[in-house]
């Protein structure tokens, strides 16, 4: 017996040895949202990282469950110190972070990098990640509008032709598949994502920005504003589109109850999956992006909030580790998203796209990635809201015969809410 | 009920001689060490909170800023140009108007009828406990589940009798109303369960003495001894009831967040809405600050209405 307890204490004073050994080396710690999307991606980028790079070691939090719940631990945690190495956050939530000063710019890193655009950092990549000049941020895995189909209910409804392309042959399509009678919505539009980002996806595909260059005035009110909100209004009349809460419309989509679907390409795996064996699903482009128009990038960055050097620089490079090479083909391979890396997308991911076309359809349009804009001051957060509730008015039919004064409206309490010029 | 310790405490404090009073004096000092490790808790874990929201009020700090700066009554001037507050305020003090009353009297009308059961008493108790015991925010997913517009067990029901069945949650004009019968629902137990101990509390006696005088209908059994007795029981029942749907919470986070377009906007859920989806720390305190009052304003009442006009 005594002599049992006798092993047992010495290999537990090796077993912390050992410990002690590898705490020795930096400890980065990582924390990111939603698990029940990257768990699996994660564990195997720092299963890899770690073998690379075995001075690092990497300690991954209890991840965060979701955009919002993440930008509010962040800002909870730097008041008490305790932040995160490296947090992963909502595009849109970068700017937040940065306003507040608690990420920090990566500039001093980038400069020390000599392959830097070989490695498929291209500039509208960084482009999601840089504020006031400087890039904060390396973003992760990106999503972008596409249109989803249940090729069943077209083929009943005798819609041959290819996918839609532009808003009024979507609606022809609506019309179709009323027409042959099917009990089925013809189709959902995904207005109601975070509130903003398809009224965003609208205004881009015109290439029109949300507010003036300097910031303080709001863009949206011009003729491509009116446009995007009459487009809105029109599918919404003319498609007969049902006043869902989103969880309900994408259920009902992958039950094989809703012709058509337009929404994030981050469902695309979960959507593929419930709906094996239902019915043929195709992806399409999103339709109608005018030339010289973009879309949103919907997803997530990661950002350095270490401040001390050495620290700082371990979680450059694991940054860097998970938005390049394989750690970035990870994104594509386990989830819907897809890696904004160039380098990864052309390259490592080749034969993959090649056996998932539905998956490629995003990829496609990456040339045409945008910023999901953020609006700036106290109240951006707010503002997002307030389009959500103007969008929602149409979505319900309340104000869905008068788009120019729902815009007009949406317009004067964002302005509202913007921060004072010179402030 | 907490009223009648303070009525004996009250009788308690005779005129006192000089003798007398140095003697309680030392006796206040024993209570005040006695209960300092309390009142040093409550300070610190009651007031002090409340002061520093109401402090927080008065500045424009946001979540994650650094410094902050005094802005004086900006918040609350805010509020009265902030749609959505009156929208709030409005939905709230409708939540309450309508919850109090019909949950008090549906509950106190459940509580006689199971009374005057011969057997199953136990059995409706339990029927009607339930959602009390449940967690609200599962059963707000229940309800969620029965309210859906293609499946759910409401709309089913509506359409197999021929009625059109409503994307219930999702309409500005049913939002509130469902989340009301929600708040009736589970409110409704918890007063029947109240009133029930308040009935069993009221001395046979007194409607054998009232049968001796002639009152031998139920209506004026009910008028002369149940109602006035049960009056204690039924000022509580309201206090709680009303500070409960001041506080209504859990199903409009669960099922509406507010919408849609703010039509099911209620004070906590703006409160959380700000505070912790905008950042915006500083009026979320100020919004605190307005439910505080209300709160206050209702337990005020209840006190100078439970001294004077409940009858014993």
């Amino acid at each position: 017996m005594r002599r049992l307890l006798k092993t047992a204490v010495a290999a537990a004073t090796l077993m912390l040895a050992g410990a002690n050994f590898a705490a020795a080396e930096t400890t980065i710690e990582v924390q990111y949202p939603y698990s029940h999307l990257f768990k699996t991606t994660y564990e195997k980028i720092v299963a890899d990282f770690e073998k690379a790079n075995p001075d690092i070691k990497v300690k991954l939090r209890a991840p965060y469950e979701s955009y919002e719940d993440a930008s509010q631990t962040v800002l909870k945690e730097a008041i008490t110190n305790r932040l995160p190495d490296v947090t992963f956050q909502g595009l849109n939530r970068q700017r937040i972070l940065v306003e507040k000063g608690i990420a920090q710019p990566l500039d001093q890193f980038i400069a020390k990098e000599t392959d830097f655009e070989k490695d498929g950092y291209h500039q509208a990549m960084l482009d999601l990640s840089t504020f006031n000049g400087k890039v904060h941020g390396l973003p992760f895995s990106v999503s972008l509008p596409v249109g989803y189909y249940n090729m069943d209910v077209l083929k009943k409804a005798g819609w041959d032709k290819p996918l839609p392309t532009s808003w009024d042959e979507v609606i022809e399509v609506c019309k179709a598949i009323k027409a042959s009678g099917q009990t089925v919505d013809t189709m959902f539009w995904g207005w109601n994502i975070t509130g903003n980002w398809f009224w965003q996806s609208l205004n881009w595909s015109r290439d029109n920005t949300m507010l003036d260059p300097t910031e303080t005035k709001v863009n949206f009110g011009n003729d491509a504003g009116k446009w995007s909100m009459r487009t809105f209004a029109k599918l919404v009349k003319e498609c007969d589109m049902p006043n869902n809460e989103w969880k309900e419309a994408m259920a009902n989509f992958s039950a094989g109850k809703v012709g058509m679907f337009f929404w994030s390409t981050s469902a695309l795996q979960k959507i593929a999956d419930d709906s094996t064996g239902l019915y043929t699903l195709k992806t399409g482009p999103f339709p109608d992006v005018a030339e010289g128009g973009g879309l949103p990038a919907g997803g997530n960055a990661g950002l350095v909030l270490a401040k001390d050097p050495e620290t700082a620089a371990a979680s450059w490079k694991f940054l860097k580790f998970a938005t390049s090479g394989q750690g970035a083909a990870y994104v594509a391979q386990t989830t819907g998203y897809m890696p904004p890396n160039k380098a990864a997308n052309e390259v490592i991911l080749k034969d993959f796209y090649a056996q998932n076309p539905n998956k490629f359809t995003a990829v496609k349009q990456l040339p045409l990635l945008r910023d999901w804009y953020a609006f700036p001051g106290e109240n951006g957060l707010k503002i997002t809201k307030v389009i959500e509730d103007s969008m929602q008015s149409i979505a319900s039919r309340e104000r869905v015969e008068e788009p120019d004064a729902v815009l007009k409206d949406m317009v004067e309490d964002t302005q509202k809410l913007l921060p004072k010029s010179g402030s | 009920m907490p009223s009648s310790d303070t009525m004996t405490f009250g009788s308690a404090m005779p005129a006192v001689s000089v003798h007398r009073k140095r003697r309680s004096l030392a006796a206040h000092a024993t209570a005040y060490a006695l209960s300092a490790p309390a009142l040093f808790l409550m300070g610190l874990l009651l007031i002090g909170p409340v002061l520093v929201v109401l402090m927080m009020s008065f500045t424009d700090y946001s979540l994650g800023n650094a410094s902050f700066e005094w802005v004086g009554l900006a918040n609350y001037a805010e509020m009265l140009e902030d749609d959505v507050f009156v929208k709030a305020i409005g939905n709230t003090l409708l939540y309450v108007g309508i919850v109090v009353p019909a949950s008090v009297f549906l509950g106190l009308g459940t509580a006689m009828l199971i009374e005057s059961l011969t057997f199953g008493r136990a059995f409706w108790r339990a029927v009607y406990f339930l959602p009390v015991m449940a967690t609200l925010m599962a059963m707000a997913i229940v309800w969620e589940f029965m309210l859906n517009a293609r499946f759910g067990m409401i709309s089913q029901l509506l359409t197999l009798l021929g009625l059109p069945a409503k994307n219930w949650l999702q309409e500005t004009s049913t939002a509130l109303p469902m989340l009301m019968v929600i708040g009736i629902w589970q409110a409704l137990g918890f007063n029947m369960v109240l009133f029930m101990a308040g009935l069993t509390s009221i001395p046979r006696d007194l409607y054998e003495a009232l049968e001796l005088d002639g009152g031998s209908s139920s209506w004026s059994r009910f008028w002369t001894v149940t109602w006035p007795l049960l009056s204690p029981v039924t000022l509580f029942v309201v206090v709680i009831t009303a500070i409960r749907s001041f506080q209504v919470f859990d199903p409009v986070h669960v099922l509406t967040k507010g919408g849609p377009n703010n039509a099911s906007m209620v004070l906590i859920y703006q409160l959380y809405q700000e505070g912790f989806d905008f950042f915006r720390s500083a009026y979320a305190a100020g919004l605190t600050v307005v439910f505080l009052v209300f709160i206050f304003a209702i337990t005020w009442v209840k006190s100078r209405v439970m001294e004077k006009n409940v009858h014993y």
